[in-house]
């Protein structure tokens, strides 16, 4: 086994090398993505492994119908190319089915940034959470993507997993599946983050403190089942939501986290940063669409407080 | 002369006129395929494991009938069809439907469904031989060409794609010749009168005992509506439930 990956590039094939040994009906299928950095596991296990190609859709049912038989599939590319593109395969081949699976997608929200809208996926939680039978979680540091795949690759439901390029770099000693972590405690408001804009929280929190005000942060790494409890214990304390996640408004964590807490807290102050209901048409690095879109301490200071106070 | 399998087209309309809904010809185009799977193959005790996947799911009462005739479905589940409680829908359901092994209605999914579990047996090493039945209309989806390439390039020899070729797709967007251009993806490739018993059960046993390690296709030449005039070709009747009169013409024409 190689050594414990230290970024989100290692941490796949290390992960998928890790389930390797746990199960031998695990089997690996890329759609031509992925291909270089799982060799260990394709050399490892050669009747496992298959790269089909180009043919996402097909990649998606071919990995239904490898379930049906009782094996455990893993199938990956580029988020919307399994999110968007091969969405009917998911809700008919796997959902209606009922069949578990994985489906890890690499490319989340914009990491591709200098690509453009086609290899932009900021839809693909809200688009897979709708369906019954379904699970999904956001691994944004390379302990939590191999924890998380070990903890339900044999799942009975399908497993998406959006992998992030960028990590929030926190090492968690310990990451439980459909359980949010509580990262720092305070009294004024709670910042409940998801992805890499874990680190933009912390951020957050920190310059909060330079005034004063102390923040709750809370880590979200699995979308569905989404932890209710440990939101509703936060929010009942602060009384104050702010959600920051690389996703669109509608359907992702903002708005199951609001359901889920007014009900809890019917006088909730809530306020959120998503990504807005538009196509990216910016390029650059990741940092600066991150920034162009205001996903940073800085621009979302005052927009908190303005919640606090 | 009564069609053959009069029993089975008969248990069809009966579906459909009692159910109030349901696709005749399109299953009366598929019923002498789908019984012959079947009986040579899915009941038989051959030592080998044979499924059937039904990928167009609207001749879903082709598939209901015949499963009720090889003991998998009761009378009492035909007498449910499309009632609120029934297990047996317009489309078929794998979760509810025993027999059933893939849920359908959407086209284009049985075929890459089918090629996974063609390769899981591969891997499994197990003695396994996967039908699917896709439609020449359905043959116009992108998946059925994505899977053609898949299952070549992995020799999927235990995979058998039944094509009824009922040229539903020739009034729109002709396929001009659905066997070449199988053949021209890799595949063993056969052609069958897919009404006539023998020809049938001869195209089916070439398909099974070929060596080869390419994956096979049969198109066979069907009409719609086949055994009843009035139902035959792709007017009106593609989802029309016949009234009394057109029933009594429809029965006798089955010998009912």
């Amino acid at each position: 086994m190689k050594q414990f990956p230290t970024d989100m590039k290692s941490a796949f094939p290390y992960a998928v090398e890790s389930i390797g040994l746990l199960s031998d009906k695990l089997v690996v299928v890329v759609g031509d993505i992925g291909h270089s950095a799982l060799q260990g596991f394709a050399n490892e296990y050669p009747n496992r492994y298959y790269n089909l190609g180009i043919l996402e859709p097909t990649l998606v049912s071919v990995c239904a119908g490898l379930s049906k038989e009782g094996y455990i599939p893993l199938g990956h590319t580029i988020a919307p190319f399994i999110a968007e593109r091969s969405l009917e395969q998911i809700k008919l081949d796997f959902c209606y089915h009922s069949l578990p699976g994985n489906l890890i997608t690499v490319g989340s929200a914009f990491d591709y940034s200098t690509l453009g809208c086609t290899h932009h996926c900021y839809t693909d939680l809200a688009l897979l959470s709708s369906y019954p039978n379904t699970e999904a979680c956001y691994p944004s540091s390379p302990n939590e993507l191999v924890s998380l795949l070990a903890q339900r690759y044999d799942s009975t439901k399908l497993t998406y997993y959006r992998m992030s390029r960028a990590s929030h770099g926190v090492n968690f000693a310990e990451v439980s599946f459909g359980k949010n972590i509580l990262v720092k405690a305070g009294e004024d408001i709670t910042l409940l983050a998801s992805g890499p804009q874990l680190k933009t929280a912390l951020e957050l929190s920190s310059l909060l403190e330079s005034q004063g005000l102390t923040a709750d942060v809370l880590y979200c790494h699995t979308y569905k089942p989404f932890d209710v409890a440990s939101l509703t214990e936060s929010v009942a304390k602060t009384g104050r939501l702010f959600v920051i996640e690389e996703h669109i408004y509608s359907g992702g964590l903002s708005s199951t986290a609001l359901l889920a807490a007014v009900k809890a807290v019917p006088s909730l102050r809530f306020d959120c940063h998503c990504i807005p209901d538009l196509f990216i048409r910016k390029y650059g690095k990741y940092s600066e669409i991150c920034e162009g879109l205001g996903f940073s301490s800085t621009s979302l200071y005052s927009k908190v407080v303005s919640l606090i106070r | 002369m009564t069609p053959p399998n009069s029993d089975l087209r008969s248990r069809i309309v009966q579906l459909v006129c009692a159910g109030g809904g349901g696709h005749i010809p399109s299953s009366f185009s598929v019923i002498d395929i789908i019984d012959l799977v079947y009986s040579r193959y899915i009941t038989s005790a051959d030592g080998l494991h044979y499924t059937f996947t039904l990928s167009k799911g609207h001749a879903a009462c082709a598939l209901y009938s015949v499963l009720h005739k090889y003991g998998y479905l009761t009378s009492e589940h035909l007498n449910s069809y499309l009632n609120y409680d029934s297990i047996l829908g317009g489309h078929p359901d794998s979760t509810k439907v025993p027999g059933a092994e893939a849920s359908a209605g959407s086209l284009g999914h049985g075929l890459p469904y089918t090629v996974g579990r063609a390769l899981a047996s591969k891997i499994a090493s197990t003695n396994a031989i996967h039908f699917v039945l896709v439609g020449d209309g359905e043959c116009h989806e992108g998946t059925i060409w994505e899977s053609a390439i898949v299952a070549n390039n992995l020799s999927l020899n235990n995979l058998i794609v039944l094509i009824d070729y009922n040229k539903s797709s020739d009034q729109i967007c002709p396929h001009n010749s659905l066997l070449d251009q199988f053949e021209s993806f890799g595949w063993k490739v056969f052609e069958a009168d897919g009404h006539d018993t023998d020809a049938i059960s001869t195209a089916l046993a070439l398909a099974v005992n070929d060596s080869c390690s390419k994956p096979r296709a049969i198109l066979f030449n069907t009409i719609k509506g086949f055994g009843v005039p009035m139902l035959e070709g792709h007017g009106p009747w593609h989802y029309k439930i016949p009234n009394e009169a057109e029933l009594t013409i429809i029965m006798k024409a089955l010998g009912q």
